[in-house]
């Protein structure tokens, strides 16, 4: 259950921060600051046991900290030295801060009240953390869009999203009930059973452009429109803006030199992918595609010529 | 290990409750735990000052008398030692609550939870009743936040391969400013130190490990410093009018500042400060977006479209 691996020095900080959470605490339960601190319910009597040894020089009864946890229920007295928490490190800073910036990002514009409090909150803590304007981060979703659905997974409830499919460029309307949201490299997706399609699916979250709550699942099945499920065989040939292709088409920098040999699970996707490389990138097979392409570009080119 | 750690906790309590500097002998023989030689005792001592200060703790070395002898003393400053936010509300910790669980499986997971049990050691409850029911996702993968984040506070200089443009591992030396997210990407801004000149790197696109340097305040942040200006406004945007086909190209839509109905098409208007980038998008929607102007993204245009021509006809 641990998260982090336990060296004296990870110890030593869990305890010292364990002092002022107690002294906050006093008569909780064993095993819910076992669970506050991520540890088992053994580690922290372990951790306890410690505490307890520990204290001013002299160390006499009156000098050590006065604990007691064999109800079950723990208390601690005689620890004012350390009773008050710790500063926050840099990195605990800069989770807040970046953290805030979502906040404040976040808050509904009516509560203009909590946006002061949450900006002067930020302030505060990046002139204390020696931090004063440098770190920002920006919300890439909506996050209405995430409360609904989690609201959604939460009450077993199904949600009627509209969603933009990327390679097809097309906004669909769809009945989902969301199971889950994980993350996948930068994106965040919603797994879900998809009411419309009948069928398990990811989608998007930033590509999830409005989430309404239904009654009931409309089991309504619609057809099943292009499911490109079969993998094509590509292969690329890179002219220029090395790294561009490199991060478009993930492709392994140790397989760079030569022709590359990928595989695409749609044609839509490899079609844009190759128009919008701007000529870097080639595509060398499969023919049909290439030619599709030099098709689409030609025509492009005409009407350019004659506009 | 557990006797190791009483040491340290013992040695804390003891630098911090003391009102002036303990010399080493006066901790040899009051704090509990330093055993053995002289020798053995002046190592471990020094293990632990180190150990304390990668916790964050601050020694403060002093207290020199010439009258006396000169023997140093230590000691820990209380102001160093504990949080310091002022008077804090449980509406001020339910929004810090939010801003930490925005973390949930993301690089700083483990660095907002500790903040936390800080903030919540603080003694006042969070009221999350006072603040309305939103729920916030940070994503990264990123793990060169914590040496970042560090060596931006310190003031320190960080070194690391980045990958140009052309894929060259280039080294790099940067006196860092700022972390920030745009378009979906960390990046890191600074003075790159060999360039002499001030340079964004995508987070992702720094290759390996990053080293920092172990000195501090070796260089200041300019006060008037902004990352989402040198991440966002270098050149001044330049304005486009594109046509694209109804009920097609949202991802150019939902930039549109105006929209124009033309039947079959709509004319909009956007802006674009990367010419690079906005020929990419254009060409990614294939015929479903035409340019109408400004002649030379018209020309870019055109450009990349007789390459592909050329390399695919």
């Amino acid at each position: 259950m641990a998260k982090t691996p336990q060296t004296p020095i990870s110890r030593t900080s869990r305890l010292l921060d364990l002092v002022p959470y107690l002294a906050a605490h006093q008569g909780i339960e064993l095993n819910s600051l076992a669970k506050d601190f991520s540890v088992t319910a053994n580690q922290m009597v372990a951790d306890l046991t410690t505490l307890w040894m520990c204290g001013l020089p002299g160390y006499t009864p009156l000098e050590l900290m006065d604990l007691s946890f064999d109800s079950g229920y723990v208390t601690i007295h005689n620890a004012e030295t350390l009773s008050k928490p710790r500063n926050l490190t840099s990195e605990e800073s800069i989770a807040l801060l970046l953290g805030l910036d979502l906040v404040v990002q976040s808050l509904p514009e009516e509560r203009s009240d909590l946006l002061a409090i949450a900006t002067a909150l930020r302030n505060k803590l990046a002139e204390r953390a020696n931090l004063p304007s440098p770190v920002h981060a920006n919300s890439s979703g909506d996050s209405a869009i995430r409360t609904s659905i989690l609201h959604a997974i939460s009450a077993k409830k199904s949600v009627e999203i509209s969603y933009h499919s990327l390679y097809a460029d097309v906004i669909t309307s769809r009945v989902i009930t969301p199971l889950e949201i994980h993350i996948e490299e930068t994106h965040e997706n919603v797994w879900a059973y998809c009411e419309s399609a009948n069928s398990f699916r990811s989608f998007r979250m930033d590509r999830v452009l409005e989430s309404k709550e239904v009654k009931a699942p409309a089991r309504t099945s619609h057809p099943n429109h292009s499911s490109e499920s079969h993998s094509i065989d590509f292969v690329l040939r890179i002219h220029s803006r090395l790294r561009d292709a490199v991060e478009r088409f993930s492709i392994n920098k140790a397989d760079m030199a030569g022709d590359i040999h990928k595989q695409a699970y749609s044609q839509q996707w490899l079609i844009r992918s190759v128009l919008s490389s701007s000529g870097a990138v080639e595509l060398i097979a499969p023919g049909m595609t290439r030619e599709s392409i030099a098709l689409t570009a030609a025509t492009l080119l005409r009407k350019y010529e004659t506009h | 290990m557990s006797r190791k750690i009483e040491r340290l906790i013992n040695l804390t309590i003891a630098l911090l409750a003391t009102k002036r500097y303990l010399t080493k002998n006066e901790i040899f023989s009051s704090v509990e735990g330093y055993e053995g030689s002289p020798e053995t005792k002046e190592r471990m001592f020094e293990r632990d000052k180190d150990d304390l200060r990668n916790l964050g703790i601050q020694i403060e070395v002093g207290g020199f008398d010439p009258a006396f002898d000169d023997e140093a003393g230590y000691r820990i400053k209380s102001e160093n030692y504990s949080l310091n936010l002022g008077t804090i509300t449980g509406t001020e910790i339910a929004l810090l609550s939010l801003a930490a669980e925005a973390w949930r499986g993301a690089a700083l997971d483990d660095a907002a939870q500790s903040a936390l049990l800080k903030l919540r050691s603080m003694g006042v409850e969070s009221d999350m009743d006072s603040i309305p029911n939103i729920s916030l996702q940070i994503r990264t993968p990123q793990t060169n936040f914590e040496m970042i984040s560090q060596a931006i506070s310190q003031r320190g200089v960080l070194k690391f391969s980045y990958l140009s443009k052309d894929l060259e591992v280039q080294h790099r030396s940067v006196a860092p400013y700022a972390i920030a997210t745009h378009r979906g990407f960390w990046y890191l801004a600074g003075m790159d130190l060999d360039r002499k000149s001030l340079r964004t790197f995508r987070l992702d696109r720094i290759e390996g490990e990053i080293e920092t340097s172990r000195g501090s305040n070796e260089y200041a942040i300019p006060e008037d410093f902004d990352i989402l200006k040198s991440l966002e406004a270098i050149r001044k945007p330049e304005r486009a009018t594109l046509d694209i086909r109804k009920g097609k190209a949202h991802l150019l839509r939902v930039q549109a500042l105006s929209i124009i109905d033309k039947g079959e098409w709509d004319e909009i208007t956007l802006e674009y400060q990367d010419l690079t980038y906005v020929v990419d998008s254009i060409l990614w929607h294939g015929d479903d977006v035409f340019v109408v102007a400004p002649d030379n993204l018209r020309e870019a245009v055109v450009d990349a479209l007789k390459v592909l021509v050329g390399l695919h006809g």
